[in-house]
């Protein structure tokens, strides 16, 4: 294939974006592809020869079958929903300006990192049998559909919404002022601009809630199983690793199934405009449309986001004695002189440490990923980038136990052996916080016209140069937005990290488990409080990154 | 507030301010947990340095000896009695916690040969069956057992040496029954009266330790182990539960602090299963003590888990690890044990901490299932389980 293209200067840029893909696909290799094949071949391949009996047993199995299509099912209903709701926040926060707003954008992803146990404890003190709504939801695929929306409703708002507020409002209102409706105007100009976006962001929910865990244990009740759940019980409580293995296959092929449908619609390429900067199309609401609008939109999100979270505010300041201060006051000292103590500005400095590591990590081979598979359009290239784009996403739709135990198979020898290792911790964060960075950042680097490289390119300008000056400038937003998931992902992970041994470093949701499996009000109101702790420490964080954007970049 | 989204007129320092301001909450939320005195350390540590210290000498090993001890996420001891093994042997202590007791072990079995570390702590009777099959210890007859009864000492190899235990039981609202007038319940069969449909919530036996000593006990208690039918005498009683409307959640961690009505987490059902220790951390004050403690024990449900620690086979430093078993056996940890892990010491000499002689029930009759039978039956019991359940 390579003889058959000429060599123009656009092929040889073309193999200089392969290499750029280079280093993020041999990360992945060997710390997502090595050890989830070894941790696979321990369970199909026992005594050194293939056993491929369990996967047949897997694959027939009735209730197997039931809890694959289960999973199945509520992870498209939950991304559906996620997109619904979603869609009238991103137009918000692309169109208007409003008091409170980038306050709000940030605090859109405090419900991304918090804990599912806490999340357990503030959706059931809503929608729970004592819950501060009149309706006991605990047990239903709604309590998980309303859980599931909590978690990923910055998702789909942060990564269309900035995409959105980049379009030229002009060619919606040329459209009205021909005489379209609103709606028609929307879904004839607007939609198709934007459906990278909402393809990228719902193909990470989808891998999301695919893989959903702790919600579906704690809210879901235990006749709602997801593959998730079947492969952590047959891999670490009941070490049945044919079994195991066998589900991991089954979950791969269905993720990489789907994922290989979303590439192909993320494929239709993002239309290139001229940008504009958000200053000059956002307004003010006016207009009693407008201002019916914008109050909904916070309504919605006062429910949705503010009830749980002020459950877990208020709980954080309740003590046996009445409100007050004392769980806060006790997280530095309940528990001083035992080993499992864990001072809290101790717990916040080694999260803000790994979360900065693995978002450096992250948006560094991300990025690089990103600018390799963006460019990468015509064939042969563009089917190997669609490829890539793929193989990224993949360990957002792996089960951490899988990854976790092959961690354990696979880094056991040395030179390599780092199973206790600090650096696994962030290196893991890592490996799932990169797809936010690619999903983000291709719309972004596809939006920008091609003639401007090129044009760079003819008059002289090296790649670096037209990187920097070309790519660069649009990215920001979306790099920034990314980086801010990619702290958010490590700030909050425990799935992979739990499978880790962890020598002593706690992180914040790490001390918050630990509160949470003594029993006694002392311990339950610490952790709240350590909640408290994470949620205002995230908001910190992503508002300074939210602000990590060059002079000349557009405001938010 | 407006001004902040107006670019021309939001200046540097404004924007800062926003920035500023909630770092300063963050720092204030911190900086008032440290601000207050460290009252509670003598409570807790007068149990642990009393004149049993020099008690049991343990070997001098030379210096820069260390012993990597892989636990369970749960595991604890006071930095003061784990210093007293490092004063006393020269050996420095690196913690490993591995997940779970279950995950834990499974992933010791996972890495056998070329162990995480020297000796491993938590396994329960539910996986020494699978840990022995995989040839996972190597065998150890610490001299601290003669201090242990021999109920505890299950393995006649010692390739494991008990080191504490707990009941699991289920727990009661004492103010719920107070108040509806009921009597407090005693055995499983009170459990399934109708006054009492929808209250008590379990764990889920395929996710959680005690979810699964629960039924363990239900098995030891009313029969029925050997039989695979759903008409097994345990299963009817679980029917009878479901009929009476049990709710089974993933976790303790759920279903005692969001469902139980005994605990912070005011939920709505007055009985729980959790252990025979929880009841001494739901006395609020301790200023102000009460007679008896707002959680009680259901006494005819308690089933015995104890924590056996063992030498890892392929451990680099079998010696040190045999002086931390030895350690674990002596008096210090053995009455640290119960305020750092809710655990009771199998030590017969130790000493129960002052609140825990005032608020908890002596099992006299605990359920047990021997370890052999449980690593038989456990997945076909899950199984049967299941089928009723999902």
């Amino acid at each position: 294939m390579v003889d058959a293209v000429p060599l123009t200067p656009s092929s040889r840029v073309a193999w200089w974006r392969v290499g750029l893909a280079l280093p993020p696909l041999a990360f992945l290799a060997v710390f997502f592809a090595w050890p989830v094949a070894a941790i696979v071949a321990r369970g199909l391949r026992p005594d050194g020869q293939w056993d491929l009996s369990a996967l047949g047993e897997v694959v027939t199995d009735p209730v197997i079958r039931r809890v694959a299509w289960f999973t199945l099912w509520q992870a498209v209903l939950s991304t559906v929903a996620c997109v619904v709701v979603g869609l009238p926040g991103a137009a918000l926060f692309a169109r208007y300006r409003f008091a409170g707003k980038r306050f709000l954008w940030s605090a859109l992803l405090v419900p991304f990192v918090l804990p599912t146990v806490v999340v357990g404890v503030a959706m059931l003190g809503v929608i729970g049998p004592n819950g501060v709504a009149p309706v006991d939801l605990s047990g239903t695929i709604w309590a998980i559909l309303a859980a599931h929306v909590f978690f990923n409703y910055a998702v789909v708002v942060r990564t269309v919404g900035g995409l959105w507020s980049t379009l030229d409002p002009r060619v919606e209102e040329a459209a009205r002022t021909l005489g379209a409706s609103p709606w028609r105007a929307f879904r004839e100009v607007t939609w198709p601009l934007l459906r990278p976006a909402v393809a990228a962001a719902s193909s990470i929910v989808f891998l999301f809630t695919f893989t959903s865990f702790g919600v579906v244990l704690i809210l879901g009740g235990i006749r709602q199983r997801t593959l998730e759940v079947e492969i952590y019980d047959q891999t670490a409580r009941f070490l049945h690793l044919d079994v195991a293995a066998a589900l991991a296959l089954v979950q791969l092929v269905a993720v990489v199934a789907v994922l290989a449908w979303f590439s192909r619609t993320q494929q239709r390429r993002a239309v290139v405009l001229g940008q504009r900067r958000a200053v000059e199309v956002q307004q003010r609401p006016s207009g009693w449309r407008a201002r019916t609008f914008l109050a909904a939109n916070l309504v919605f999100m006062a429910v949705l986001l503010g009830l749980p979270l002020g459950v877990l505010v208020a709980r954080s300041f309740s003590t046996p004695q009445g409100w007050g201060l004392a769980n806060y006051q006790a997280l530095d000292n309940a528990r001083r002189g035992s080993t499992s103590f864990v001072p809290p500005l101790d717990a916040v400095a080694n999260s803000l440490l790994f979360a900065a590591a693995a978002t450096v990590v992250a948006v560094v081979l991300g990025g690089c990923a990103a600018w390799a598979i963006a460019g990468g359009r015509s064939a042969p290239s563009g089917r190997w980038a669609r490829w890539t784009d793929t193989a990224l996403m993949v360990p957002l739709g792996t089960s951490a136990v899988t990854v976790g135990f092959g961690f354990f198979v696979a880094f056991d020898q040395a030179p390599l052996d780092l199973r206790s290792s600090l650096w696994l911790v962030p290196l893991a964060h890592a490996v799932v916080a990169m797809p936010f960075v690619v999903r983000l950042l291709v719309p972004a680097l596809r939006s920008v016209d091609p003639a401007l490289r090129e044009a760079a390119s003819v008059l002289g300008a090296s790649p670096w140069r037209v990187w920097h000056e070309v790519d660069l400038p649009v990215v920001t937003r979306a790099a920034a937005a990314a980086a801010g998931f990619a702290f958010a992902v490590s700030l909050g992970e425990f799935g992979a990290t739990v499978f880790l041994s962890r020598p002593a470093r706690p992180t914040l949701p790490i001390a918050i488990y630990r509160a949470l499996g003594r029993p006694g009000a002392a311990n339950f109101g610490q952790a709240m409080a350590l909640a408290v702790v994470l949620m205002a420490l995230t908001v910190v964080v992503i508002l300074g990154i939210d602000r990590l954007r060059p002079a000349g970049a557009s405001e938010f | 507030m407006n001004h902040l989204h107006h670019p021309r007129t939001t200046s540097p320092k404004r924007r800062h301010t926003a920035v500023l301001a909630a770092v300063g909450l963050v720092l204030a939320l911190v900086a008032g947990a440290c601000g207050t005195g460290t009252t509670d350390d003598t409570t807790k540590g007068s149990a642990v340095l009393g004149p049993a210290v020099s008690q049991g000498t343990l070997p001098r090993f030379p210096d820069g000896t260390k012993v990597r001890v892989v636990t369970h996420d749960s595991f604890s001891v006071s930095d003061d009695v784990l210093r007293q093994f490092t004063d006393q042997t020269g050996i420095e202590v690196q913690l490993i916690a591995s997940g779970d007791a279950v995950a834990e072990v499974s992933k010791a079995i996972l890495t056998k040969g070329n162990p995480e570390g020297d000796v491993l702590y938590g396994i329960d009777e539910n996986m020494l069956s699978a840990a022995f099959a995989a040839q996972l210890f190597q065998p150890y007859q610490a001299q601290g057992l003669q201090n242990v009864a021999a109920a505890y000492q299950v393995d006649p190899q010692h390739r494991v040496t008990p080191i504490d235990h707990g009941d699991v039981c289920v727990n009661y609202d004492r103010s719920w029954f107070t108040e509806k007038g009921l009597p407090l319940p005693t055995t499983f069969a009170d459990l399934v009266q109708p006054a009492l449909a929808g209250k008590l919530v379990v764990e889920d036996p395929s996710s959680s330790s005690p979810g699964l000593a629960f039924l363990l006990g239900t098995i030891a208690s009313l029969g029925g182990g050997d039989d695979p039918e759903p008409t097994a005498a345990w299963l009817q009683y679980w029917q009878q539960l479901k009929a009476n409307g049990v709710k089974v959640a993933d976790s303790w961690e759920t279903a005692y602090n969001v469902d139980f009505s005994g605990s912070a987490g005011k939920g709505d059902r007055p009985l729980v299963v959790s252990y025979a220790s929880s009841p001494p951390s739901e006395v609020t004050d301790p200023a102000t003590p009460p007679e008896q403690a707002p959680t009680g024990v259901v006494a005819g449900t308690c089933y015995r888990q104890t924590e056996f620690a063992g030498v890892l086979t392929g451990a680099q430093n079998p010696d040190a690890a045999k002086a931390f078993i030895e350690f674990m056996l002596t008096l210090p940890f053995q009455e640290d044990a119960p305020g750092q892990m809710y655990v009771f010491p199998v030590n017969g000499q130790a000493q129960l901490p002052e609140a825990w002689v005032t608020y908890t029930t002596p099992v006299d009759k605990p359920l047990s299932i021997p370890y052999e039978q449980v690593g038989a039956n456990r997945d076909r019991w899950i199984q049967q389980w299941s089928t009723l359940f999902r």
